[in-house]
């Protein structure tokens, strides 16, 4: 028996609250009927009855149903708003969402809280001496833009990190990039960078998109699932009862392939222990079973893959002993799981962060589509790469190019990019060139080239002046929805926070930025609304496109994106050329205006054909699409995918269904089908890139071919079917700048994908890595296998920054550090947390920051379940966390959860919030602990193997 | 985090044998429901489909990780609880009914057959002191205590089956509530009251020879004569002891059971109140005879305890080696009654030369 | 008269604690109440961890009520287990006798201070006619508005069924024919025999529920 009770402090927190859950306004308060009977006023009853503090009085008011989408992952499940009088006061299950269909894990299930949080940021404020001080919109606004028009002055515009959001409705994020294109630098980031940025790199350079194939409710369909890198049951909880439908109808084996036996592991078949960074051997020791046995789709390869053989021979140095060394599975359960992928076709592969946020994140990605294009898993229901995106938009973020590589659509930074988009806009390119510093860094230009990445912009700060490609180091940094405590190297984040001229804080809660910084001055907190009290569109990880009604007005002072970054543009000086086709109501720029505007431009992948009225008449007919095949039938929508999945072609008036599918021939591109994107040319060495023998149904070049040009159109004497205006725009054109679409009808009125009909390619020759290799991460507690799978040399500029490798590796820690620490996900929470964390029906319920620890190493290290401990980095980080002894994680394995902050090395920043908006439950981050390491394709952080020391506290 | 926590409910069982072995009461036809709840049979209909090694599992009261806070949450069935409700409403309830019955039905009976004990001599009009005012402060303190306890004890362990039909809903409500918050915030002061008086008169109550011929002649009751005592008999002595031990028990677990905010978990709370009612239950029987005793069962006995003083004669019949030790402090009843008009000094301890 | 019944498919269940918070939403209980949890078993331990979400199991002979020293359980037509909370005096004893921990209370207060007991109503409020004071004593009603549970409603991978035993044991016998190529339930994985049997069983007691 326990003989004191210990309040946590998050209990002691929420007694002090001032009442969970009250709303705003003052009629929801609990109406202060007591509960009645003789009980509440009768002989010493007076206190017995606690009058529930967190309620909403129910009114008898009309209702009103606002139908939204979860803003906590990409799964995007359907909910229910009910809205009386302006408040929020009941949720209800979308039971015929044909995505959820009504199911929410515990963040959806909880959503509505965030409708009557008290623990918002409420209005502008500013950090002076060391207290908040609350100031007017327009003096903030006012403050800031001088500060930056000063340092755009003084140091060029590149000097301004314009840190966006994976939270933002697709039209905000496009027009995020575009306000920082045409403040005239490329440092426009996101999470997306942090998250699937070695995917999309990987992916697309396989076989075209780098986004999900196919989507969760085809999961059904699935014969196989190997999870690798994915915790779905905590990350995508939802996603599940489409795993499990398939488990149980469709007798579909699951793999899961975790250094950590996870919630998703339970459900499993099959479990894999592997060694955290081990994936791309991994899949050689899977691939070298399927060619051993000549369990290999050789007809699919043969028709629609480049370079096999190059695999083939590269998956020979991985036979099941070597294997085994690196990865530490036997050759008996790869055996048994190459069978079984190859037994259960179709097959589709799920990776998340434990896939891509490695330093071989790329290599990782491609490994896995090139298993699933040995097993011809590719454009099939069923099959594919199922990439579960992590926050809800992110997807849509990713694709609105808010990362420095890329303008919206994956135009790319190039002169033609640039001209494209200067087009849609109905801006001069020469004035959106004068934008940008004209100055040449390491042969590079500004304007086209990559911007510094949101893994590093603390090196863009701290790094030497000289050692970076752009005319200064970064000054101002603007944190437009991002959780600092999500990146890595946490301790020189400080340091860098504190050396910049300004931070500017736009979210709807304070986020540890503003309480981790160590500045007593220039720190700017702007509310932001939630998605809650905005509407527009989101990109589910699956590429549909959901609409989001708004459910409720602006909390407080708090003001949407769109409307702060039309203040802030204007205040710049810029407004009239970023919103010029659009119309703006008040200070609100005008969503459906947005939608319609990049509609013009979203040729590449698609985002034309998904007009606001279309999207709207989705959202409008949930019931009509079906579960499984997630089809339209009947309404007016009749035969749509729903959220129409980009590529949805051409224009609305096409009525291209959207893909549901990626790459498959099955149908005709008028109803979705596809072929591999004809991306990397047309031959290499000699051999041909594109199809042989497959093309989409309906096809009637009837094999492979190039991306459509005006040119080819008129070699394939299809010309003469565009209209006379058509011809006008395309003349010169191809499928992805033809502004008219023409191109595009034309060129699925004859059956043919307008981005052609390709290989998907093993081999990106491209890449640091031509051919995904197996490489020790930079910490490792594996000393042996580095002489033979060394990393890369040390890199002088990557996205502006040099990047160490093999000067990181080279300092062996393994015996001060000898367990391997990884991160991941809890389902109460998401990313930094920030937001979930001020929610008391999901802070209740995970009050500590904690590390597990195999009880080998507990019992080693003497540490009790439940004590504090402290976990050392090998960067000099450390954290003061909670033992969880437990069997998850392997002996000589530490994982911790990387949803906290508010906690610094032992140090409480809870009392640095601004007054009444800390959130309910604070702890360490574990990226305090975490360390260097970059992908050298795209920057992406390490966060998933590092090492540590554990000591209790 | 979560937290994986210890199976505590190992030692339920021993210990429930050791409750019962306090009270060790007769099988008794239950006055009340059907069979006991069976957890397994709930839990088959909501959890179905699962293996006979889960349900040894989950009947062995295994525990698991919850995110829940609240006590016990860790573990999935509590098997002790269907134990506790078996105890409680099968044994101690009526158990309780039979004791306090027959007690007070022995004591009805004996008073009808034998009736009380009349003085064999008349008063002599001289008193003797034999409780100093703080010997009757505490015993009073305590007494009305116990009373009130007992009372409100007894309602939460009754009234359901009496009072509630006859009450209006909201006056039920209050009289429950009145009555749990009385017995909390009371109990701790019974403690106090309890433990001063065992200090106070533990030294009186070492038993002796004398204590083993009184008890032989059964207090008066066998064969002829009354027993030779001295300041307490043997009667006296062993309902002190009863006092102390069970009292003490019952204190104790009152106040593990009153203050809940120490982590106990629900196997203590589960024995805690079984020995809690139990002790009360045979305190409070136990007491019946110790009240008849103490007013009408004995002619000139309350007196001693409502004034302070006994009558000559009651003194040498009941404690008579008590009396000649102490004859000399006798005083007149007018003399008393001036010293208290007059609140003069109180006479010299008479106890002290027992 | 329909019986309603909980089912928790721990084939399904992933410990999302989506059950846990849509009860909060339904019922807005305050911190430190939680009327329905998710417990894993053998938490880590490979093929063996199971999660099942638990609340008030609405017994058909309550042991709450039985030791209620004031009676403030009652049965109610749908074969629920609600409660009376101006009648109750927070003593704790339907805690010490529920086997599924089911009884919550805002407090661990001395001299015995719990305050109300809390617990699962399978959203069907409470006996308050007003029914601003029902939403505030007891929560949701949604029975009464011929919804079911949100907890169940809400569950992200249909795991938790509630509603008519009978119905609710038809979709789990639904499912386990489904699973017939599996052997049945949770424990496939363990290749355990004779599930089929035990599914059998578990759906013969449902439907005794239902008759009952």
């Amino acid at each position: 028996m326990r003989l004191t009770r210990k309040k946590t402090a998050a209990e002691t927190e929420a007694a002090q609250s001032e009442g969970l859950g009250v709303s705003r306004r003052g009629f929801l308060k609990g109406t202060g009927v007591a509960a009645g009977g003789l009980a509440a006023t009768g002989l010493l009853g007076q206190g017995m009855i606690r009058k529930a503090d967190a309620q909403t009085a129910k009114s008898s008011a009309p209702v009103e149903v606002k139908r939204t989408i979860c803003t906590h992952c990409s799964v995007g499940c359907g909910v229910y708003a009910h809205v009386q009088e302006g408040v929020w006061t009941y949720q209800e299950a979308a039971f015929d969402h044909p995505i959820n269909k009504g199911a929410h894990c515990a963040k959806g299930a909880a959503l509505r809280y965030h409708g009557h949080s008290t623990r918002r940021l409420k209005y502008p404020m500013k950090l002076e001496g060391g207290k908040w001080k609350k100031l007017s919109w327009e003096q903030a606004i006012n403050e800031i833009g001088d500060k930056m028009l000063q340092v755009r002055q003084e140091s060029g515009p590149d000097s301004i990190f314009w840190l966006g959001s994976a939270k933002f409705n697709n039209e905000q994020a496009y027009m995020f990039r575009k306000m920082g294109s045409l403040w005239g630098t490329n440092n426009v980031e996101h999470q997306a960078r942090i998250c699937h940025s070695t995917t999309v790199a990987g992916v697309a350079n396989t076989w075209g998109y780098g986004a999900m194939t196919n989507s969760y409710n085809d999961m059904q369909n699935s014969k196989s699932i190997l999870f690798i890198g994915s915790n779905a049951a905590e990350a995508h909880p939802v996603s599940m009862q489409h795993t499990l439908l398939a488990k149980e109808r469709n007798n579909c084996k699951v793999v899961v392939v975790d250094p950590r036996y996870t919630r998703t592991a339970a459900k499993a078949d099959e479990y894999v222990r592997i060694r955290s960074g081990s994936d791309v051997a991994f899949i050689w020791g899977l691939l070298w079973h399927i060619f051993a046995n000549g369990w290999e789709d050789k007809e699919f390869i043969k028709q629609r893959v480049y370079g096999m053989d190059e695999i083939r021979r590269e998956v020979q140095q991985f036979p099941p002993s070597v294997v085994e060394d690196i990865t530490g599975v036997g050759e008996a359960q790869m055996y048994k799981v190459a069978k079984m992928l190859a037994d259960n076709r179709p097959g589709c592969i799920v990776w998340c962060m434990g896939g891509t946020q490695h330093t071989t994140g790329n290599n990782n990605t491609r490994a896995y589509c090139i298993l699933e294009l040995a097993l011809g898993n590719v454009g099939k229901s069923g099959a594919g790469a199922n990439i579960y995106r992590g926050h809800d938009n992110v997807q849509g973020a990713t694709d609105f190019g808010v990362l420095s590589d890329s303008l919206p659509g994956y135009y790319g930074l190039a002169e033609g990019s640039w001209r494209h988009w200067a087009g849609v806009w109905g801006l001069d390119y020469e004035w959106i060139q004068n934008r940008f510093d004209q100055n040449t860094y390491r042969g590079g230009k500004p304007m086209h080239t990559s911007g510094i990445t949101v893994s590093r912009w603390v090196d863009g700060v701290l790094e030497d002046k000289e050692k970076i490609s752009q005319k200064d180091n970064l000054r101002v940094a603007l944190y437009w929805g991002h959780a600092v405590n999500s990146q890595t190297r946490g301790p020189e984040m400080r340091e860098a926070m504190k050396k910049l001229d300004m931070m500017v804080i736009v979210d709807p809660y304070p986020t540890v930025a503003a309480v981790m910084n160590d500045r007593t001055d220039g720190v700017y907190l702007l509310p932001a609304c939630t998605q809650f009290e905005t509407y527009g569109s989101v990109t589910a990880s699956n590429r549909s496109i959901q609409w989001r009604d708004k459910v409720i007005e602006p909390h407080f002072e708090s003001k949407t994106d769109h409307e702060i970054m039309y203040l802030l543009s204007k205040k710049l000086g810029y407004e009239k050329e970023l919103f010029k086709n659009i119309t703006i109501n008040g200070n609100e720029p005008l969503i459906e205006d947005i939608v319609r505007e990049y509609n013009r431009g979203m040729w590449t992948i698609g985002y034309t054909g998904q007009s606001p009225e279309r999207l709207k008449y989705h959202q409008q007919n949930w019931h009509a699409f079906d579960f499984t095949s997630l089809r339209a039938v009947g309404t007016e929508a009749d035969g749509d995918f729903y959220g129409l999945p980009w590529p949805c072609w051409g224009t609305p008036e096409m009525k291209h269904p959207g893909t549901h599918i990626l790459y498959d021939t099955s149908l005709a591109v008028k109803d979705g089908g596809l072929g591999f994107r004809a991306n990397f040319g047309v031959e290499r060495n000699g051999v041909t890139l594109l199809a042989e023998g497959s093309a989409p149904v309906g096809n009637e070049i009837g094999d492979g071919h190039p991306e459509i040009s005006a040119n080819l159109l008129k070699q394939l004497g299809w010309w003469n079917d565009l209209t006379a205006e058509e011809k006008a725009a395309a003349e010169g054109k191809d499928w992805k700048t033809d502004l008219s679409g023409g191109i595009q009808r034309v060129s699925i009125k004859h059956g043919v994908a307008p981005f052609g009909n390709g290989k998907a390619r093993t081999i990106v020759w491209t890449f640091p890595d031509a051919i995904p290799k197996h490489r020790e991460p930079l910490y490792t507690t594996r000393r042996d296998l580095v002489a033979k799978y060394p990393t890369w040399d040390d890199f002088e500029a990557l996205y502006r920054l040099p990047t160490l490798y093999k000067s990181i590796q080279q300092r062996d820690t393994s015996a001060e550090f000898p367990i391997i620490l990884t991160s991941g996900r809890l389902v109460e929470y998401e990313g930094g947390g920030d937001e979930t964390r001020s929610n008391p029906w999901l802070a209740e319920l995970q009050q500590d920051m904690f590390v597990e620890i195999n009880p080998f190493n507990a019992n080693s290290l003497r540490i009790r379940d439940g004590q504090d401990v402290w976990v050392y980095g090998p960067e000099g980080g450390k954290a003061r966390v909670k033992a969880l002894v437990t069997n998850r994680v392997d002996r000589n394995v530490a994982f911790m959860p990387f949803h906290f902050g508010g906690f610094f090395q032992g140090e409480n920043l809870r009392n640095r919030y601004p007054e009444g908006s800390a959130p309910y439950v604070s702890g360490e981050a574990v990226n305090t602990v975490t360390t260097y390491g970059y992908d050298p394709v795209t920057l992406m952080q390490e966060t998933k193997t590092t090492v540590c020391r554990i000591e209790a506290a | 985090m979560k937290y994986r926590k210890r199976n505590r409910g190992w030692f339920s069982l021993v210990a429930l044998l050791l409750a019962g072995c306090l009270f060790s009461l007769p099988s008794v036809a239950q006055p009340q429901g059907g069979p006991p709840a069976d957890a397994r049979k709930e839990l088959m209909q909501t959890l179905p489909g699962t293996t006979s090694d889960y349900w040894r599992n989950v009947q062995g009261g295994v525990t698991g990780t919850t995110s829940s806070r609240s006590p016990g949450a860790e573990t999935l069935i509590m098997v002790q609880g269907e134990q506790w409700r078996n105890w409680r409403n099968h044994w101690v309830s009526p158990g309780g009914l039979i004791a306090l019955g027959g007690s007070a039905a022995g004591i009805l009976l004996f008073w009808l057959l034998v009736g009380p004990v009349k003085l064999e001599h008349p008063r002599t009009g001289r008193k003797i002191e034999r409780w100093t005012r703080m010997d009757r402060t505490i015993h009073w303190y305590v007494a009305s205590l116990f009373i009130i306890l007992g009372f409100t004890g007894l309602m939460l362990l009754y009234a359901k089956w009496f009072l509630q039909p006859i009450l209006p809903g909201g006056v039920w409500a209050a009289f429950m509530t009145a009555a749990k918050n009385i017995h909390n915030y009371l109990g701790p002061l019974f403690a106090l009251g309890l433990l001063a008086m065992i200090l106070k008169w533990i030294r009186h109550n070492a038993f002796n020879r004398v204590d083993l011929k009184w008890f032989a002649k059964g207090g008066g009751i066998v064969g002829k004569g009354h027993p030779q005592a001295g300041y307490l008999n043997g009667g006296e002595k062993v309902w002190f002891w009863i006092v102390t031990f069970v009292g003490l028990t019952v204190v104790i677990s009152g106040l593990i059971a009153d203050f809940p905010n120490f982590g106990q978990s629900r196997e203590t709370m589960q024995i805690t109140l079984l020995v809690h009612g139990i002790g009360a239950l045979i305190l409070m029987a136990a007491s019946f005879g110790h009240i008849y005793i103490g007013t009408a069962g004995t002619e000139g006995a309350f007196e001693g305890m409502k004034t302070g003083y006994v009558d000559e004669s009651w003194a040498k019949q009941h404690h008579d080696l008590w009396y000649h030790a102490v004859k000399d402090q006798a005083i007149d009843e007018a003399e008393l009654e001036a010293r208290k008009a007059g609140n003069s000094q109180t006479a010299a301890n008479p106890t002290q030369a027992s | 008269m329909a019986r309603m019944k909980f089912l928790c498919d721990s084939e399904r269940c992933i410990d999302c604690n989506g059950c846990v918070t849509a009860c909060k939403n339904a019922n807005e209980t305050e911190w430190g109440i939680q009327r329905r949890r998710v417990v894993t078993l053998d938490d880590g331990e490979i093929g063996k961890e199971v999660s099942i979400s638990v609340a008030c199991m609405h017994c058909s002979d309550a042991p709450c009520m039985a030791v209620c020293p004031t009676n403030c359980f009652y049965p109610t037509e749908d074969g629920l287990i609600l409660h009376n909370k101006d009648t109750c005096i927070g003593c704790g004893y339907c805690l010490y006798a529920c086997p599924f921990g089911a009884p919550q209370f805002p407090k661990q207060g001395a001299f015995g201070a719990r305050g109300k007991m809390d617990k699962c109503t399978f959203c069907a409020g409470g006996p308050e006619a007003d029914p601003a004071l029902e939403a505030q004593k007891y929560g949701a009603n949604r029975l009464k508005d011929g919804k079911l549970p949100l907890c169940a409603e809400m569950c992200s991978t249909k795991a938790l069924l509630a509603g008519d035993a009978q119905e609710v044991s038809d979709i789990f016998r639904e499912r386990v024919v489904y699973r017939g190529h599996r052997n049945g339930a949770w424990g496939a994985t363990q290749q355990e025999p004779g599930l089929s049997e035990l599914a059998r069983q578990a759906a013969e007691l449902a439907t005794d529920a239902a008759r009952s």
